[in-house]
Parts: C-alpha cells; sequence; structure tokens
C-alpha cells in the first residue's frame, strides 16, 4: 500500500517473524493499558496533561491528588514477579532449574537398587516452596524411588527412601562414596555367594540368586557412576 | 516541569484509546450503562456517550478536545458519539500502523517519530479531502439503494413509511432507555409531534420549535413510574405563585409578561442617586420623597393592569414586597423568576410582546388565556396555563411533557433521550446536501422492469446529471451501512481506474469502518461473519446495476429534482426492519466529523503549559462541577 510511488532509496521490507511477535506484544500491552486507563478514568480519576517520565504514559491521578501510572505501577510488576533480585521463589526456582541442567548434563542414571544411608546423607534437605514444584518434580523424575522388595536379611542397611536430587556433587566427594558403597555391595555379594554354596532350601537359593542380581547391577552403576 | 513538550502520535492513540475503552462497555444493542455517583448523593444514570464523556475529570488538552469534538457533534445530531470515538480510535491506529512503514516519504526529518507524524498528518488531510469529494457518491449508489424513507407526512397511519419511522424512534429510544419503555416513548414521541404539528406546514419546522424550546416544555417528575409520564395541554411553568390565587376566576383570564422589575430598585453598591426637584438637587427628605414616590408609581402601574382587566402577571425578575402586597391587594396573580426559555415560549405561543418599559402599557401586551391555576407535579407546585385561540391563531395545539421516573438520574436521561431524539429527526430529516449539487455521472441506466409493485414501495430512481437526495432516508441498524460502505470503498481501492494514492486512502477507510460492526458483534464472531454475509447478499452482482425491484421512468422529474426513495424487498425488508432502523444522513455526517476531528488532532505537534486559568466559560458548560485547576492549552 505505497503511498509515494516512487521511493528512491528505502525499500520497505515485510517485519520478520521475531518483530512481529515484538510488535504484537506491543500492541496487546498498549491495548491492556488503554483498558486500565478507561478503567481509572470510569472509577473517577482524573487524566493529566502530563507523561510518566519512565514509559512515556498518560499519568492519572486520584482524589487525594496521588498521581499514578498505570504501566509502571501496574503492568511491569508482572515483570518483576520473575525477576530473581525481587522474588524469593524465582530466585528458588532459577537455583532449581540450574540444578536440573547440571544433572542432565552428568548422565545421571536411574539408581535402582542399593543407595546407602551414606549416600543419603550426601543430599542437603531444601525448603521446597509449592511453585518450584515443577521443576521439582522433574528432577525427581529422574531417579525413582527404588520399589524393590529388600532382601529379608536383617544386615541389609537399605534404606529405599525416595530419593531427593543431590546438590550437584562434587567429583571429589563422588570417589570415596562410591568406593564405599561398592565395598559394601561386593561384601554382601561374597556373602551370598557363600550361602547360595551351602543353601539347600529352593527359595533361599531363589532369593539370594536376586540378592546377587541386584548387588551386580547395583556394582554397574556404582562403576558407571565412577567414570 | 517542562513548558513545552512534543505530542507524538503515540500520545494521541493512548489518549483516544483511553476514552475508546471507556464508552466501550456502553456501546452496541447490548451496551451497559455508567452509573455516576457524586460525593452529595446525587446519581446520573446514562448511556449516552456524549454525557459519559463529558463527565469524566480530563486535564489532557488533547483528551477535552475529543470530548468537545463529540459533544459539538452530539448537539447537532443528537446520536452517534459512542460510534465517534469508535471510529477515531481505529483510524487512528490504522494511520499509525501505516506511518511506522511508511516513514521513508519524509525522510527530509529529523527523527522518526517526527517523520511518523508527517506522514500522519498526510494521510489525514487525503482522507479528509477524499471523504469531502467522494464520499456521498458511494453513499448514494451504494447504500441508499438498500434502505427505506421516511416522512413525517401524516406519521400516525399505518402505511409503510410510517413504519419505518416508528421503527427509527423505536431503535434510537432502545439505544438510549433499554428495552422496556421504548415502545412507550415512541407513542408518547408522536403524540407529542402529533399535537405540536403545524397543519399545512413543513414537519420539520415543528420539530425546530420543540428541539429550541424543549427545556421549557417538559417537566421531570422523580419519585413516580415510568408510565405516569403523559401531555398535559398547555404550558406548565415551572414555578410557583408568589401571591395567593384566588379560587374563583371569569374565563377567559388576561396576563401580562414583564422583562424588568415593576418598582424600581433603589440603591444598590456602586449606585448614584441624584434627586432633582425642579433644577436644584434637594437634599433633605430625598429618599424618603423617592421610595414614596416609587411606590405610587407601582401604585398607578397595577392601576393600568386593573384596567386592562389583567389578572395574572409574569415577571422575569424577582419582585419587591411592595409590589406582592400591592398585586394581592389588586387580586392578581403573580409569578417571579420565570426562566428565559419560558418567557420565550409563552410569547410565541399568546403572540404577546414583553413590557419593558412599565409606564407605556398597551393592549399588545396583554395575553389571553383560557385558564391558570396551580399544579401539583410531584412534589412540586406549578402554574398551568393554557391559551385562548391558539389553535386557530397559530394551528398548533400546544402541550407540555412529564416525564416520570423513579430517581431523579433516570428522569433526567429520559429528557435528555427525548431531547436528543428532536435533534437526530432534524439531522435525519435534513438533505445531505445544502450548499453544492453533486453532479453524479450519468451512467448507462439498465432499464429493469419490476413485476409486481406493491403501493407502498414508490421506487422511482433515474440518474440524472444533476440531483439533489432526498431526505430521510434510513438504513436497517446493526452495521448495515458500514459493511455496505467498506464494500463498496474496498471495490473502488481495487479498481484500476484509481491512482495509487486515492486507493490507499479509500481502503484506509474501508478498513477502520469494519471496526464499528465488529464492536457491535463483539461478543459473538459468528454473528458478525452471519451479519455480514446478510447485507453482502443484498448487494447485486453487476456494479452498476441496480436492485430488480427499481423501475426507470423516462423523463425528467419535475423542476430537475430526483427522488431517490426507497425500494421494497418483500421479505427482506422485514427482516431488516428487525434490527431497527438508522438515518443515513446522521451516519454520513459523523463520518465527515470524526475526519475532521482526526484532522485537527493530527495537525498538533506541541503542548505549551500555561499558569492561568483558560476557556473557564466552555469548561463550566461541558463538565457538572468545574475544578479549578491549572489549565493548559495546546498550540
Amino acid at each position: 500500500m505505497a503511498l509515494n510511488g516512487d521511493e528512491e532509496d528505502f525499500e520497505w521490507e515485510p517485519p520478520t517473524e521475531a518483530e512481529m511477535k515484538v510488535i504484537q506484544a506491543r500492541r496487546e500491552r498498549q491495548d491492556k493499558i488503554s483498558k486500565l486507563m478507561g478503567d481509572y478514568l470510569l472509577k473517577g480519576y482524573k487524566m493529566l496533561g502530563d507523561c510518566c517520565e519512565v514509559c512515556g504514559t498518560v499519568l492519572l491521578q486520584d482524589r487525594q491528588q496521588k498521581n499514578y501510572c498505570v504501566s509502571c505501577q501496574e503492568l511491569d510488576s508482572d515483570i518483576d514477579k520473575d525477576n530473581p533480585a525481587l522474588n524469593p521463589q524465582a530466585a528458588l526456582s532459577q537455583v532449581r532449574e540450574r540444578q536440573l541442567a547440571a544433572q542432565v548434563l552428568a548422565a545421571a542414571p536411574e539408581l535402582n537398587g542399593g543407595p546407602t544411608s551414606s549416600l543419603a546423607s550426601v543430599l542437603v534437605p531444601q525448603p521446597r516452596p509449592e511453585h518450584c514444584e515443577g521443576a521439582a518434580a522433574g528432577g525427581r523424575a529422574l531417579l525413582p524411588p527404588p520399589a524393590v522388595a529388600s532382601p529379608p536379611p536383617p544386615a541389609s542397611t537399605t534404606t529405599l527412601a525416595p530419593i531427593r536430587p543431590p546438590v550437584c556433587p562434587q567429583n571429589t566427594t563422588l570417589q570415596p562414596v562410591l568406593e564405599e558403597a561398592e565395598e559394601a555391595v561386593l561384601t554382601k555379594l561374597r556373602w551370598a555367594t557363600t550361602q547360595l554354596q551351602s543353601s539347600a532350601s529352593l527359595e533361599a537359593s531363589i532369593q539370594l540368586c536376586s540378592l546377587i542380581s541386584s548387588c551386580a547391577n547395583s556394582l554397574r552403576s556404582l562403576r558407571e557412576l565412577s567414570q | 516541569m517542562v513548558p513545552l513538550e512534543q505530542l507524538h502520535l503515540n500520545h494521541v492513540l493512548q489518549t483516544v484509546s483511553a476514552l475508546e475503552s471507556v464508552i466501550l462497555r456502553s456501546f452496541g444493542p447490548e451496551g451497559g450503562q455508567v452509573l455516576f455517583t457524586r460525593d452529595t448523593g446525587q446519581v446520573m444514570l446514562s448511556r449516552s456517550g456524549k454525557r459519559i464523556l463529558t463527565a469524566l475529570h480530563l486535564d489532557h488538552p488533547l483528551a477535552r478536545m475529543v470530548v468537545r469534538c463529540v459533544w459539538k457533534h452530539s448537539t447537532i445530531t443528537g446520536d452517534g458519539s459512542k460510534t465517534f470515538v469508535l471510529l477515531l480510535a481505529s483510524l487512528l491506529r490504522i494511520i499509525h500502523a501505516t506511518a511506522s512503514k511508511e516513514t521513508h516519504m519524509f525522510q527530509s526529518h529529523n527523527s522518526t517519530k517526527a517523520a511518523e507524524a508527517a506522514t500522519a498528518r498526510h494521510l489525514a488531510d487525503k482522507l479528509l479531502e477524499f471523504a469531502l469529494t467522494e464520499l456521498d457518491k458511494f453513499i448514494v449508489l451504494n447504500v441508499l439503494p438498500h434502505g427505506f424513507c421516511v416522512s413525517l407526512e401524516n406519521f400516525t397511519a399505518k402505511t409503510q413509511h410510517n413504519l419505518s419511522f416508528q421503527t427509527l424512534l423505536v431503535s434510537f429510544f432502545h439505544t438510549r432507555l433499554g428495552y422496556a419503555y421504548c415502545d412507550f416513548f415512541r407513542n408518547l414521541f408522536c403524540e407529542l409531534l402529533s399535537h405540536w404539528k403545524v397543519k399545512d406546514d413543513q414537519p420539520s419546522f415543528s420539530i425546530h420549535l420543540l428541539n429550541n424550546s424543549f427545556p421549557a416544555l417538559h417537566t421531570q417528575v422523580s419519585g413516580v413510574p415510568v408510565s405516569c409520564s403523559r401531555l398535559i395541554e398547555g404550558q406548565v411553568i415551572h414555578r410557583d405563585f408568589a401571591t395567593p390565587c384566588p379560587q374563583v376566576r371569569k374565563q377567559p383570564l388576561k396576563a401580562a409578561v414583564f422583562n424588568g422589575y415593576l418598582q424600581p430598585k433603589l440603591l444598590t453598591t456602586g449606585d448614584v442617586l441624584e434627586l432633582r426637584c425642579g433644577d436644584k438637587v434637594t437634599e433633605d427628605r430625598g429618599i424618603v420623597h423617592f421610595s414614596s414616590w416609587t411606590e405610587r408609581s407601582v401604585e398607578s402601574i397595577i392601576a393600568t393592569l386593573q384596567s386592562f382587566g389583567v389578572s395574572v402577571l409574569l415577571c422575569a425578575l424577582k419582585q419587591s414586597t411592595a409590589v406582592l402586597a400591592a398585586a394581592t391587594q389588586a387580586g392578581m396573580c403573580l409569578v417571579e423568576c420565570v426562566s428565559e426559555e419560558e418567557i420565550s415560549l409563552f410569547t410565541q405561543l399568546s403572540g404577546v410582546t414583553p413590557i419593558s418599559d412599565c409606564r407605556r402599557i398597551h393592549p399588545e401586551h396583554i395575553a389571553t388565556l383560557t385558564f391558570c391555576k396551580p399544579l401539583l407535579l410531584g412534589a412540586h407546585r406549578c402554574v398551568h396555563l393554557d391559551f385562548h385561540d391558539c389553535e386557530e391563531r397559530l394551528k398548533v395545539k400546544p402541550c407540555s411533557l412529564v416525564i416520570c421516573a423513579p430517581s431523579e438520574g433516570q428522569a433526567d436521561q429520559h429528557a435528555c433521550a427525548f431531547q436528543d431524539a428532536f435533534r437526530m429527526l432534524l439531522t435525519a430529516l435534513e438533505p445531505m446536501h445544502k450548499t453544492q449539487k453533486k453532479t453524479i455521472p450519468s451512467e448507462e441506466c439498465t432499464s429493469l422492469h419490476a413485476d409486481n409493485i406493491s403501493n407502498e414501495a414508490a421506487c422511482r430512481v433515474h440518474l440524472h446529471q444533476k440531483c439533489v437526495i432526498e431526505t430521510g432516508c434510513v438504513i436497517s441498524a446493526g452495521g448495515t451501512f458500514e459493511f455496505l460502505l467498506h464494500h463498496a470503498l474496498h471495490q473502488y481501492g481495487h479498481s484500476c481506474s484509481v491512482s495509487v494514492n486515492t486507493s490507499a486512502v479509500s481502503q484506509l477507510l474501508a478498513k477502520a469502518l469494519l471496526s464499528v460492526p465488529r464492536q457491535i458483534y463483539s461478543h459473538n464472531l459468528k454473528h458478525f461473519l452471519q451479519a455480514q454475509t446478510r447485507v453482502m447478499a443484498l448487494i447485486p452482482r453487476q456494479p452498476n446495476a441496480l436492485s430488480t425491484n427499481l423501475i426507470h421512468t423516462e423523463g425528467p422529474l419535475a423542476d430537475g429534482k430526483l427522488s431517490l426513495c426507497s425500494c421494497n424487498k418483500g421479505n427482506m425488508s422485514l427482516k431488516l426492519l428487525d434490527l431497527g432502523l438508522e438515518s443515513v444522513s446522521c451516519k454520513y455526517q459523523l463520518v465527515l466529523a470524526v475526519l475532521q476531528c482526526l484532522t485537527n488532532l493530527l495537525r498538533m505537534n506541541m503542548l505549551l503549559r500555561t499558569h492561568t486559568i483558560l476557556h473557564t466559560k466552555s469548561h463550566n458548560s461541558l463538565n457538572a462541577h468545574s475544578e479549578s485547576s491549572e489549565d493548559e492549552d495546546e498550540d
């Protein structure tokens, strides 16, 4: 829809996708501002001849002679909600997001078996606001609570509590932990093997075999972790 | 605070958008009412855009300017103030969008904002030029054939024309007062018109008279149900008697009207009274002598009036106690502080002139009344009088309107609706061209033959060299005007015979016009599409052919005038009548007014702040209560 047929050096190009989004967002924001201003005018606010210095919107004045800028004081608070410097919940969600990203990078495996109490003690307990449930739930999904029935031997000290996502464990602290775990599992494995060799009943043998297989799985996971 | 401020297109758009959002919720047939309350407990209930906008507190000069334009437009046409703001806002948005794309036209400007403003100004000027020269052609060719004609000739009979007239009134009252009372008020309105219709004369004359004297012609009564509204014969003066009114009156009565004081007022602040007795200036007993002389003169005036047989005195100003006492003694009824409008109506109806010099009272100052008695309306006592032989003299049966409502706010709303109905009718009935005769290019008249012509469908369309559009054209409401005009402008913009600039301008206007029906059907997009389809179905396939119900007459009509009347499309017309009717002339004036306001708005580019209050008079007339704040003027 060119008004001037002969434009010499400027060719109008249609806006790109991103620009369209920006234009659309700006238009929606302007519509929101107009609607709010109209509501305030009907409530008895006065429309002044001045504009706000920050955003350039027309200022309104209430009955108590207090100036009010619709966009600064009402609309922009939507953005403040997401600012970590202003909102603690936003800060927590940001931290959680970073943990998630790090975990994905470390290729956290699914720990099915034998997380020991020592492993559980590595986890730092954190306060859980409701808003961050989503991020936390995502982290939890990576480590499903193992549902394997614990073997009857009372020596088992495996705690199968729902595991919380670890707090970015450093590699230096991981190694002794893994070694200890490996040691414990190997011990159990040796014990189970000796028991199996001397076992007479079928049931006991089956249980011992399952114990051995879960120990082997745990060892494999631990070995993968240490790599 | 900067004394000088640049105005940008954004500011204009933001201000007008805020005003638009104020009236948006009351717009359309399903729009709501706004209830304004004051700290004193007074309420104002309104759906009229003019009242809503003038009740806002606005200090921004642009907003005030827009509201003033709306007010002036509404004072003349009586309707369309919300549509005004809606159309203005949508035009501004489209121009803003276009200007941001097309700023390369004015690259000589320093900043993009200045270039944008210049482009916008240019566009607005082009739009106005286009509308002033070519818009009426589109309306005549594309909108009027789908409309009806109304006239005031014998509007109480049940013919097609009168059905349209009644429907026009009903739809108007529906938009203002809601569904419940629109029929009742339509009947009341028609009754009022029939009483005041001057026989053998232009019907619009009586509407002019009613419009000008409406404040004196109606009384608002609150606390009574709406159905008690009625007409009373004669005139009602909204003052009570200042002197006791004796019960027995011989008929007919004689009355006189006084513009000034019967007893000259004595000293007020700053007056110097010079008393002369012969040639010498006396100082002793001066003031006593003077006041006794004035009292004697009052008695002589009353004696003169008694000799004429006058028993009713109507005074514009407050009279002194001596005058009241003298009138009581003489057995005359006196009404003081009668408003100017009532006095002028009285003098018009009775045919007398008011007495300005009390010493010269002649027979032409004496009016004859059939009765003059007190009347209780609601909580107030008024004076009710009727004129002797008014019908023979003026050929009019004067009557006054009593508007009842449960609350004051509602009574006020009804009275405003009545007044605006007069203005709307006046605009609807006036020809679209007052000053210039348009030359519509003579196209090939397609001779179409109509098989069945009913008596009500007087359809004669004849494309002649010179034509004047006839008055009283109405079209069905609900956005039909906008749809048809949009289509016509859109087609015109796409046709090859126009220049690029004109095409751009006509398409811009077409796009803006569509915002009105879009807002009417904003709650349901399906209805919008249905309405658009229904209206588009009315448009014939061939661009220049007219509808099949039109007949082609040979030869020019009497004195070269074209009579462009309505066409009846049988069932379609009845369906369209269900939607209500609106006047084409009002819509055309609205579009022109919006474009002029737009041009003025965009021509401004600077705000100057002053420290004195300017425009106090207009400020007071627009706002119900004025605030003494710093006022700003625009460049």
